[in-house]
């Protein structure tokens, strides 16, 4: 199985927050070491790796995921309680996976 | 229909049809679907759907501080369209917690996300733990910022079972705000009340106001705080395949 998260990089150069976040909660969790590889997504570059994998997927936000399994579909998770939970066997709390799903999720329609 | 791939096929094929031939395309293909009803002009998609002769699951989230006029319309809709609306609240143990240490107005002083997330977030979730797949009434218009990309059909990752599929559709998304009213005036749909007060955009009472000419209806929810951009997008104008 082979782990690829793929962060953003804003066209000014600045680093996306919420990648960064996620970042050093898998850091200090121990869970960055089980990724084999973090791809940056350039914006002002569309031919940067992440930019091209994120195209490839169609995946149009950042930080997401990518699972690689032998002979199978690669798995995309665009949510990171989903991934750690799901991939990592990681636990997370009630409280964490609103708090990400409420930056995910413009609310005016509810 | 679960890939992703089909997923975007399919949604590319909705894309160009009418939110009534994407509703019906939902209630064919699932069984066990609900339509999310915010209590405003979304009620356009239970009356597409009532047409559509198809049995009906409704649900809204009371969040415990929706508009008087709000309630009323629930009320008038799951009598004019003879439905049951299941309306889903937060759980009391969390509103209290939250009342108790930062007040009844607490999102005045910070931002408005705990408290969705308390009272929006958290049932939305427990509910839609229950469907298949669910239909909202997100338009593109409503936000040109965040929402511009909204496709008519999603694998909504967020909210899916742990391991498992839900699909949301948007049947409106590609509807601009003049189509909904245009519609609901034709077919003499009722509406909230709040409409003819000034208010777009509806939700929770304190954080609701009416807009005025030239205001972008986004301009009458959480006004107090400063507009941001949603920062994580990756803009699909620099994706190129």
């Amino acid at each position: 199985m082979k782990l690829t998260m793929v962060k953003k990089v804003f066209a000014d150069g600045s680093p996306c927050k919420k990648c960064g976040e996620i970042e050093t909660k898998m850091r200090d969790a121990g869970q960055l070491e089980q990724l084999d590889q973090i791809v940056i997504a350039y914006e002002a570059d569309p031919q940067s790796e992440g930019m091209q994998l994120a195209a490839q997927h169609n995946v149009d936000r950042a930080p997401f995921f990518i699972v690689e399994r032998d002979g199978q579909d690669a798995e995309i998770y665009t949510v990171y309680f989903k991934f750690v939970k799901e991939v990592l066997n990681a636990k997370t709390s009630e409280d964490e996976e609103i708090q990400e799903i409420m930056n995910d999720v413009d609310l005016d329609f509810l | 229909m679960g890939s992703i791939t089909n997923i975007v096929d399919i949604d590319s094929e909705l894309a160009t049809q009418t939110p009534q031939e994407i509703l019906q395309y939902a209630l064919e293909n699932h069984d066990n679907i609900a339509i999310s009803f915010s209590g405003a002009e979304d009620v356009v998609l239970i009356d597409m759907a009532h047409k559509l002769g198809k049995d009906l699951q409704v649900f809204s989230l009371d969040t415990g501080r929706l508009h008087a006029e709000t309630y009323r319309f629930i009320e008038q809709v799951r009598k004019h369209y003879n439905i049951d609306i299941d309306v889903v609240y937060p759980e009391a143990s969390r509103v209290e917690k939250l009342v108790k240490e930062k007040g009844l107005f607490s999102f005045y002083d910070g931002d408005h996300k705990e408290c969705c997330g308390i009272r929006k977030i958290a049932p939305l979730r427990k509910q839609l733990l229950t469907v298949d797949a669910w239909i909202t009434g997100q338009r593109r218009d409503q936000s040109p910022g965040t929402r511009a990309a909204v496709p008519v059909m999603q694998d909504d990752k967020a909210f899916a079972r742990p391991d498992d599929k839900l699909t949301k559709f948007n049947p409106l998304a590609n509807w601009t705000s003049k189509q909904v009213w245009d519609y609901i005036r034709e077919n003499n749909v009722p509406y909230n009340e709040l409409h003819d007060k000034g208010f777009i955009s509806i939700g929770c009472e304190p954080c609701t106001r009416p807009t005025g000419p030239g205001q972008h209806e986004r301009e009458g929810r959480w006004w107090w705080e400063e507009a941001t951009l949603k920062e994580c997008g990756l803009h699909a104008v620099n994706i190129q395949k």
